[in-house]
């Protein structure tokens, strides 16, 4: 009897790594592997499919939670105690400035990855059928991303989050008839103090954090359920080969999927559970053969990739902090407005709109901004996911982009005091 | 059970259910409004008369207010908030206007917009005098532009 051997057995059931078996059983058996396929194609590894953009967000995400729960143990909510405890963190603490970088850093790279990651899945076409629903998701943990950032600005309780999050909420106020209210609802009184803080605190720490889980874990099962990660574009079937299949029921003019002829009677293993016939995309007739070969264990070639892109997104965020402190100016002084005051500046554009007419720009321009989101995947009918076939979609998409990048660009950079526009390499004279 | 007697229930059942909701949601939302605010009183003294200079407004940082004096026409109070987007308002007294920090809103000096985004002019408040001859502002009581206390 051995009883290391007996407590290593109660806790991995698995086969020895060395078999298939036993590579399948590392992923199904495993709660946190389940959610990836037991195999997966080698096309998927490519970075220039995906550039691992999903990855890296839910890494980034990973960073913020732990770093944000070592944060919580220095900070309390409340003014002016919260700005003291962000001095301790800059000044006294042992690694407090490393901890709070990384998580400012972290912050900044989740916005800027979920923006990238949803330019991806649109030029590739990934949004398409059957796969509608998941970037409707998407959206929402988008919003809730900016939400979550943007209820973190407060915390440090400084100018730079004081100011940011007055003019912030104002913008909000401007939505007909529920604005007001709204604003009222989120700070808790008629201006940003401290039952702001304290509502703030709790949505950035327990409520969002929460829903973005939530969220994130359907998003993960709908990439199953809905196929696997869609096909790279250079694998769609090129042009004047074979007639696609159409699949669905006989009476529904509408394609289902359109697949290889070879490709239906093709059945899939025990993971690929789908009612009637599985849903396909198009492939190169040239590549079909090759398929099975193309076809690895999921352990070890996509956990060590994924290994990999953690490593990578971790160092980053690690190399960023070391040499670049997160701002911290002098303690929020609600009758000082500095010049200019600017919101946080992935709502710059938003601001920069809101410049020109704050109920267009503030309210009617980003509540259709979101709207047009939310229904690209069910307003674009056309079932090609090659560019060339939809050049109207991915014009439409790349100004909404750019827009949104030259608006920020022009809000942070070339609006300086009074909000006129100034170049960045001019100094103004006696500018705070 | 007979089908109407459940289809009875099945309705009363059912609009329980949602009347419950919704009394729910009311709950919530009626939970998250304060009833106490814990913020700068709305409502309150800023010292006599005769603190006040005549000429350019005076600027109250706390209660974020101009104070005007005027030898004919009296007192009167403006708040400093931007109608905007919130932020606080300074007064030039070399082109005796108010200029707004954020998004370069200008304001004459009765408050009219002049220039920029504000969508409404500076508002002005009511102010009273008290019994101990102190002046009384409150910022909950919104007054036309030509309201003057005559002290």
């Amino acid at each position: 009897m051995n009883p290391f051997r007996d407590v290593w057995q109660s806790i991995f059931r698995r086969d020895p790594l060395s078999t298939d078996k036993g590579k399948s059983e590392l992923v199904f058996l495993n709660l946190w592997l389940h959610i990836h396929p037991a195999k997966v194609h080698k096309e998927h590894f490519r970075v220039k499919h995906t550039g691992y953009l999903g990855f890296l967000t839910f890494y980034l995400f990973l960073v913020l939670v732990t770093t944000g729960v070592a944060l919580m143990f220095y900070y309390r909510p409340h003014p002016p105690e919260a700005y003291q405890d962000m001095k301790d963190l800059r000044f006294v603490v042992f690694l407090g400035p490393f901890l709070r970088n990384m998580h400012r850093w972290s912050a900044h790279g989740m916005v800027i990855c979920v923006f990238l990651h949803m330019c991806r899945v649109f030029y590739t076409g990934s949004y398409k059928r059957p796969r509608q629903f998941n970037w409707v998701i998407g959206v929402a943990l988008l919003l809730l991303t900016l939400g979550l950032s943007f209820t973190g600005y407060l915390l440090p309780w400084d100018q730079l989050a004081f100011w940011a999050i007055t003019v912030g909420t104002n913008i909000g106020s401007y939505a007909p008839v529920i604005g007001p209210g709204l604003r009222q609802l989120l700070l808790g009184g008629h201006t940003v103090g401290e039952s702001a803080l304290l509502r703030f605190y709790v949505l950035h720490v327990a409520v969002l954090p929460s829903a973005v889980v939530l969220l994130t874990m359907v998003h993960f099962w709908r990439i199953r359920k809905d196929g696997g990660l869609s096909r790279p574009l250079w694998k769609l079937r090129a042009e004047g080969s074979p007639p696609l299949v159409r699949i669905g029921e006989p009476a529904e003019p509408e394609l289902r999927a359109v697949v290889l002829p070879a490709a239906r009677e093709k059945t899939y293993g025990l993971m690929e559970v789908v009612r009637g016939k599985p849903l396909f995309e198009v492939v190169a007739s040239a590549e079909e053969e090759e398929e099975e070969k193309d076809v690895v264990f999921s352990y070890p070639y996509a956990f060590f990739r994924e290994g990999i892109a953690l490593l990578v997104t971790v160092a980053s965020v690690m190399a960023l902090s070391l040499f670049w402190n997160a701002p911290l100016e002098e303690m929020a002084n609600p009758a000082k407005t500095p010049n200019p005051a600017k919101a946080p500046w992935y709502f710059l554009g938003l601001q920069e709109m809101v410049s020109h007419s704050a109920l267009i720009g503030g309210v009617v321009a980003p509540a259709l901004m979101v709207l047009a989101l939310v229904a690209i995947p069910y307003l674009d009918s056309n079932p090609s996911r090659r560019l060339s076939e939809r050049k109207w979609a991915v014009w439409a998409f790349t100004v909404f982009a750019l827009a949104n990048v030259v608006l920020i660009i022009v809000g942070t950079l070339f609006r300086g005091p009074g909000w006129a526009l100034v170049p960045p390499w001019v100094h103004i004279q006696g500018a705070e | 059970m007979k089908r109407r007697t459940f289809l009875n229930w099945g309705t009363a059942g059912l609009g329980t259910l949602w009347a419950a909701i919704g009394v729910s949601l009311g709950a919530v939302v009626r939970f998250l409004t304060p009833s106490v605010y814990y913020e700068p009183p709305r409502n309150f003294k800023i010292g006599t008369p005769a603190d006040f200079p005549f000429g350019p407004p005076t600027f109250l940082a706390d209660e974020k207010i101009f104070v005007f004096r005027d030898k004919e026409k009296g007192f009167a109070v403006a708040s400093a908030v931007c109608t905007h987007l919130g932020c606080t308002v300074q007064y030039f007294t070399s082109d005796r206007r108010f200029h707004c920090p954020c998004h370069g809103s200008v304001f004459a000096s009765d408050g009219a917009v002049l220039h920029g985004p504000a969508p409404r002019p500076l508002e002005w408040v009511e102010v009273t005098l008290a019994r101990d001859g102190q002046l009384r502002v409150d910022k909950n009581k919104v007054v036309s532009a030509s309201y003057r206390l005559m002290v």
